[in-house]
Parts: C-alpha cells; structure tokens; sequence
C-alpha cells in the first residue's frame, strides 16, 4: 500500500521552443500512513511533481502508481485527494455544504454518511457547523481556503496531499489543521503537503524530500534534513548551528522550539527551567 | 495540459522579423478573401498559403493544432447543423430531417472558413509578441480621427491588447480548476451538468476579478490613455513593403 513514483521525467510544450523540463528523474515512494513534506524553492517541480500523484498529468518517462495501479487510472482520484494552491478559486456551490459534499458525492457517497462526512471535516479543521448554509462566497480568504481542505477531507482518502494549505491562514487555524492532519496520518491516511512554511512542518513530519530544479536532492527525517543545512531551514537552526560554532555543544538536528529550548538549558546546566 | 493558445513562441524566422503593420494588414487581407471565397479550390489555396508561411515561419504546427483544438467541437455542431437544416437534394434521413448535399456543402465552407481564420490568427500572434501587435496596430489607427468619438487609437489598440493577453491567462486558469475539481472526483462525461456548473462558476468569478485587478493594477501605475510613447518602434523597411506586396498578389491571384 504506497505511491511509487519511479524515475519520473516530466516536460511541459515537449517538441516546441517553449519547452520545460519540470521534474527529471525523481523516484520516491509514500508508504500507508506517512507524513510526508516536500519542499524547495519556488519553480523548483512540486506542484508538478504533486499533479502525477492522482495522474492529472502523465510522464514523460517514467511511472507513477497508486496501490499497484497506474495512477492515471479512475480509480486513483478517489484513493488520492489533491488540493491545489489557491483553492479559494474552485469553490463553486450555493452553500459551503454543497461545495464540500462534491468530492465525496462524486465518489458515490450518499445521505447520511455524506452529511456526518461534511460535518466531521469541517469540525476537524475548527469551523463551526454554523458554515454549512452560507454562500462560500461571503467567507473571507482563510475561510475559503479552509473549506476548500474541508472538501478533500470529507471525501477521506487514503493519500491526502495538500498543496501550501497553511498559506493564508493565522496561528490557530494552522494548529488545528496540522493536528487533524496528523491524527488522520496516525490513523493511517498518508499526508503529503507541500509548503515553504517548514518550521511549521518539521516537528510533524516523518519524512521530508527537497526538490531543487526539478531533482530530488534530498530525502530524509527531519532531522537529517536539517543538519544538510537546505536553503530554507527554520530560523531556531540558524540559531542552534551558530551556538555550535562558537563552541557550545548543542544537537545540530534539534528543530522546533521546544526541542531547542532543552538543548540550550541542558548545555547551560539550567535543570530546571525544563521542567517548565 | 494546454498554455499555448495564441501565445507568442519566440523565434527568428523572416515572419517574426516582419514588421507588425505587414501582418496584421497581411491578416485583413486573408480574413477578407476566406470570406469572398465560395469554392473549396479557393479554400484549397488558401491552406496552400497557410502551409507556405507556416513553413517560413518555422512554428510547430502542434501550436496552430492547439489553438484550433478548443474550437473544434463548436464547428462540428455547426456543420451538422448546416447539414441538416438546409433545404435542398436529400442525401439521407433521419427524425424527420433530411441531410442534404447543400448542407454538407455549405457546412464545410463555412467550417473551413472559420478554421482558417483560427488558424491564421493563431499564426500571427505566435510570431508577433503582443506588445507589437498592439503598437502596430495603434500605429495604423492612428490616422482615423477616433478622437471625435471620444476614444483614442491608443486606448484601443491597449482594448485589443487586453483581449489578447486574457485569452492564454484564462485558459491557464481554466486548466487549473478543471484540474481541481477533476481531483475532486468530477467525471466530465458522466456528469455534464456537473461540469459546467462547478467550472463555469467559479470561471466567471476569475475573470470578473482579474479583469478587476488589472485595471487597478493598471491604475495605481498611473495609467491613463491618450498618446504614450512606446517600447519598440517599429520602422516599416523595404523588405517589409515588398513581402506585403507579394503576398497581397499572391493571395488576389490564387483565391
Ligand atoms: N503549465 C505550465 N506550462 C509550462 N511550464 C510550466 C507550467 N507549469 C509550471 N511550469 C514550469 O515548470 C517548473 C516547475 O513549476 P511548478 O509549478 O511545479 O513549481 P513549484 O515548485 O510548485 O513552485 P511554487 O513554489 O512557486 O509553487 C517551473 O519552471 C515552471 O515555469
Ligand atoms: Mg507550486
């Protein structure tokens, strides 16, 4: 039960003068309940990489496949819900109930599982139930996007990836969207997501894969990841590999604040402030 | 997935050196024969033509192929159309209509013109980059006196501009949620009325807000209409002159 993405190469306008080569050679697999994050710089392949997941688009070269089946199968989108960056602009129904029921409803899922499928998603991400008759339109952009995520839970697939979800959204909202998808990815649900917000990211994710100009250069625990010192590393790392160069004995893979805090009083020899 | 509609695919062929007015002048002139033509030995010239400057243009004829493909279903309906409802020597039968000769006939002109239209369009704008379409043709309005109807040929030739740079942004935003809601399971064949809804939607609210944002954006850079200066001049050269005139011949002795 995985994703297999095997030495994928992609090419957008192939054969024209306006030729890309967008991803090159990427293989990967995603096991049952992962959680992965994928990052890189802008323009570096993931929204493209993420499109082969539910095989809107098919390699060039290569295969990708979803429990064994090729993803371009029918199959497969109900198996692999994708939200797409800016998910404010797919919203549609008269009602954020009717918006959030397409997906599952598409699926074949009918009264009264749709309705507690609708209702459970919405909850999961902290919106009230009281959304569910107004017009998605009169919401403001955190909250479109928000239900635009509710819609791709509601369906519950076994793989969920989510292009940038946490763009847009305040303090509170991104904690309980990252704890809903981590309960979801203990529960056994892969949980791909694809952000440039890794600090956010690190102390949930299991496993991360850096994509630079189409290549995957990386693939690793967080840990790991942050002591290959990528581009875009959370500011507390900065700080920790600083301390460590002037010759205080702090971890190098610490991440989050947390996990940096007790690094820094257990080599200042403050015992108790961690108990804190 | 599909970006290239009428976009411009740089290039360094005699067409794309040509200046702008040439062209778009070159473009009136066809657009008038496909038009006059009432024959398929005409329209045979014409793809003739089409083919020649392809050739010289050295534009894959994938890109005029995708610019075209989007239309095709719309000129299938018409042709039918036309080969049903027209009156003339029955050829078959079918619900109480009878498909004719003249149908088919006229339903393939009229296709045929249509397509060629597309397809030279799509040619133009694939060798022009829009900045040029739009100042050649700002430079040929120029002498009409627009100004007594309240407009400037510099503010029409930007309407046309416009036009032209929201063709491939829109179908690039309609890509984007057709993929979006194809995720969300959609099944375009199963459930058409589905798929209109959940796309047009949200379609119409992209661009009315796009169509916002730009003219704020526009706007807040200080645009106003009247005389601009602009990036490139284009400076009409013998060779631009001769290729206009030789292809106006061709043209008025082949259709
Ligand atoms: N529809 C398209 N047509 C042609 N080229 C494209 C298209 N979409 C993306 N590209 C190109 O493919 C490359 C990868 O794009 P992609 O959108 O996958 O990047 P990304 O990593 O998601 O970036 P971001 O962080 O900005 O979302 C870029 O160089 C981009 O220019
Ligand atoms: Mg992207």
């Amino acid at each position: 039960m995985s994703i297999e993405v095997k030495d994928v190469t992609f090419r957008y306008a192939p054969g024209t003068p306006l030729e890309t080569t967008a991803l090159e050679g990427i293989s990967l697999s995603i096991n049952k309940g992962e959680f992965v994050l994928i990052s890189g710089a802008i323009g570096s392949g993931k929204s493209t990489l993420i499109r082969h997941l539910n095989g809107l688009l098919r390699p060039s070269s290569g295969q990708v496949t979803v429990d064994g089946i090729a993803a371009h199968g029918k199959k497969v989108k109900a198996k692999v819900g994708v939200l797409f960056q800016f998910p404010h602009q797919q919203l549609f129904g008269r009602t954020v109930f009717e918006d959030v029921a397409f997906g599952p409803g598409n699926f074949g899922l009918r009264n009264p599982e749709l309705e507690k499928h609708v209702h459970d998603a919405l909850e999961m991400l902290g919106l009230s139930q009281g959304i569910c008759p107004i017009s998605p339109f009169s919401l403001s952009g955190g909250q479109k996007r928000l239900v635009a995520i509710a819609g791709v839970l509601a369906s519950r697939p076994d793989y969920i990836v989510l292009d940038e979800p946490l763009s847009g959204l305040d303090v509170g909202h991104k904690k309980s969207l990252l704890s809903a998808l981590q309960l979801l990815s203990s529960k056994g649900t892969s949980v791909v997501v694809v952000s440039h917000q890794v600090s956010d990211l690190l102390s949930v994710a299991q496993r991360v894969f850096l994509l630079d100009r189409g290549s995957l250069v990386f693939s690793g625990t967080p840990a790991e990841y942050v002591r290959h010192s990528p581009p875009s590393m959370p500011e507390i790392n900065f700080l920790m590999k600083e301390l460590r160069s002037r010759g205080f004995d702090v971890r190098d893979d610490a991440f989050g604040i947390d996990d940096a805090f007790s690094e820094i009083t257990r080599v200042l020899g403050l015992k108790g402030a961690v108990e804190e | 997935m599909n970006t290239l509609l009428f976009r411009y695919v740089p290039g360094n062929s005699f067409l794309h050196r040509l200046d702008p007015r040439v062209k778009i002048t070159g473009m009136m002139i066809v657009s008038i024969s496909i038009f006059m033509s009432s024959s398929l030995r005409q329209l045979a010239s014409v793809a003739l033509i089409f083919f020649l400057l392809l050739l010289v243009s050295s534009i894959s004829p994938k890109i005029i192929f995708d610019a075209v493909r989007p239309m095709l279903l719309f000129l299938a309906v018409i042709l039918i159309l036309q080969f049903f409802l027209m009156d003339g020597e029955p050829v078959f039968y079918i619900m109480g209509h009878d498909a004719t000769y003249e149908g088919l006939r006229h339903g393939v002109l009229l296709t045929l013109r249509f397509l060629f239209l597309l397809m030279f369009a799509s040619l133009l704008t694939a060798t022009t980059t829009p900045s040029l379409v739009t100042v050649g043709m700002e430079r040929m309005l120029r002498p009409l006196p627009l100004r007594k109807l309240g407009i400037s040929s510099f503010d029409l030739a930007t309407m046309v501009f416009l036009s032209l740079h929201f063709v491939p942004f829109l179908y690039g935003s309609f890509s984007h949620l057709r993929d979006a809601q194809i995720s969300r399971g959609l099944d375009m064949r199963r459930n058409p009325f589905g798929a209109v809804y959940s796309l047009s939607v949200p379609m119409v609210r992209i661009a009315i807000t796009s169509a916002e944002e730009v003219a704020v954006a526009m706007e807040s850079r200080c645009y106003q209409g009247g005389h601009r200066s602009s990036l490139h001049a284009p400076v009409l050269q013998k060779k631009d002159l001769a290729a206009l005139l030789a292809f106006s011949i061709l043209v008025l002795a082949l259709v």
